[in-house]
């Protein structure tokens, strides 16, 4: 069983490697299509289902600054597929080089008490946790569908340039302090529905 | 987990590289032109990495058992110190550029050529500036003054205007008062003096009445006797 370990490899020169992680590979894809289009520096976007990852690739592939997981609030398998690829991946990446990206929190299906578990889920591991939507539940304005891969991109950016050394004077372990998503106690009383 | 499992699920672990559109700004190996600021930054980078390996390597060495509530109060302190340290680096580095600059500015006037006598002519012309910036400066501290100062007179107006509108108001409503006063005794005295003088009448008039009624005198009949009689039952018969 092969772990994604962080420092294991050389980092690559001008350039950020960043892992997604998504189930249902559908906000990946535009994401990536997002990512690649930063100029400053060289993007490497990396797609995967789940953790781990095939064997055959292990050579070819470069280091990964950033490990993001997108979680689909619709469906359970795509909170179990994450918990269950978490297991793959060395603790190092958990200081700062991990983050959780939540999509389709406004829709109705989403229960919230899954909501609360992936709070706690990202809590407990010292890891941001971002909110963004995909294309599927905005229906009212179709000016709003390109902002919100757009949005998740800036984001994302902002993380993968310091997990990847490229912002002087900042590491993926201080930013972590600074974005750590946290859970506010009484996140275990029932909710008002 | 064992590699059956790996074979079995790999129809589901497909990973995939996504094509990068954009230009590729640098090359990893081999950049012959690359201007010096980005090799400035990919030399900040590497440093930051090589930081972020040698921090994984100490924490790997020193491991000491804590609580974890108690690790994050350290955390919180560490944080701290660190964000007080950066700030004094920060401001640090903010004043090596401006020493930086106003050297080179320097060198630069003492070279003596056209580039260093419009450099001239231009900080003569700030100084003049400058100059003109004080001078407003003190007349506008001047007027600020003055204003303060009619302010202030003001304000002192204001509160004689006040203590003069108040003994206003306290001399006309005593004004009536003292005389009430006085009257008010005067009228009571007098009040008294018409009670007692009252009640003495109206004894005497019982007195007249009753020797009147005692001597069985006929007052009908006799005018005179009949006015005082008459005038006795003017009064109220009181006890």
């Amino acid at each position: 069983m092969s772990l994604l370990k962080p420092f294991s490899k050389l980092p690559g020169l001008n350039s950020a490697n960043i892992l997604l992680v998504e189930s249902k590979e559908e906000f990946q894809q535009s994401l990536a299509d997002a990512l690649v289009q930063e100029t400053a520096f060289t993007v490497n976007v990396r797609l995967a289902k789940s953790l781990p990852l095939p064997m055959e690739n292990e050579e070819s592939r470069p280091r990964i600054d950033l490990v993001a997981f997108i979680i689909d609030l619709t469906s359970e398998l795509s909170f179990q597929s994450t918990e269950a690829s978490l297991k793959c991946l060395d603790p190092g990446y958990f200081l700062g080089k991990v983050c959780f990206m939540v999509t389709n929190a406004r829709n109705a299906a989403a229960p919230i008490e899954r909501l609360d578990a992936v709070r706690k889920l990202a809590a407990s591991l010292h890891c941001p946790l971002l909110f963004t939507e995909d294309q599927r539940c905005v229906m009212f304005s179709p000016l709003q569908t390109p902002d919100g891969v757009t949005n998740a991109t800036e984001r994302l950016l902002t993380i993968l340039k310091v997990a990847a050394g490229l912002v002087p004077m900042a590491t993926a372990l201080y930013l972590s302090n600074l974005t750590r998503s946290t859970v506010s106690p009484d996140i275990d009383q029932p909710s008002f529905d | 987990m064992d590699p059956s499992d790996n074979v079995g699920n790999l129809h589901h672990m497909v990973e995939a590289v996504a094509p990068s559109y954009g230009p590729a700004p640098d090359s990893s190996t081999g950049q012959k032109d690359a201007p010096p600021a980005d090799m400035l930054r990919i030399k900040q980078q590497m440093s930051n990495q090589c930081f972020e390996m040698a921090v994984q390597l100490q924490a790997g060495k020193s491991k000491r058992s804590c609580s974890t509530s108690e690790a994050g109060r350290e955390l919180s302190e560490y944080v701290n110190e660190l964000d007080r340290v950066k700030t004094i680096h920060f401001n640090s580095t903010l004043t090596l550029h401006r020493m930086q600059m106003w050297h080179a500015i320097g060198e630069k006037l003492k070279r003596n050529d056209s580039e260093a006598l419009a450099l001239k002519a231009e900080s003569n012309r700030c100084m003049d500036l400058c100059s003109r910036i004080k001078q407003l400066q003190q007349e506008s501290r001047v007027f600020q003054d003055e204003i303060t100062e009619i302010q202030k007179r003001r304000l002192e107006m204001k509160r004689l205007t006040h203590e003069k509108m108040k003994e206003m108001d306290e001399l006309t409503s005593k004004a009536g008062h003292p005389d009430t006063e006085k009257y008010k005794a005067v009228l009571e005295r007098g009040q008294a003096n018409l009670e007692k003088y009252k009640k003495m009448t109206v004894m005497t008039q019982n007195v007249l009445r009753g020797i009147l009624l005692a001597c069985k005198v006929n007052w009908l009949d006799d005018p005179k006797l009949r006015d005082i009689a008459m005038t006795l039952e003017e009064f109220s018969i009181s006890d």
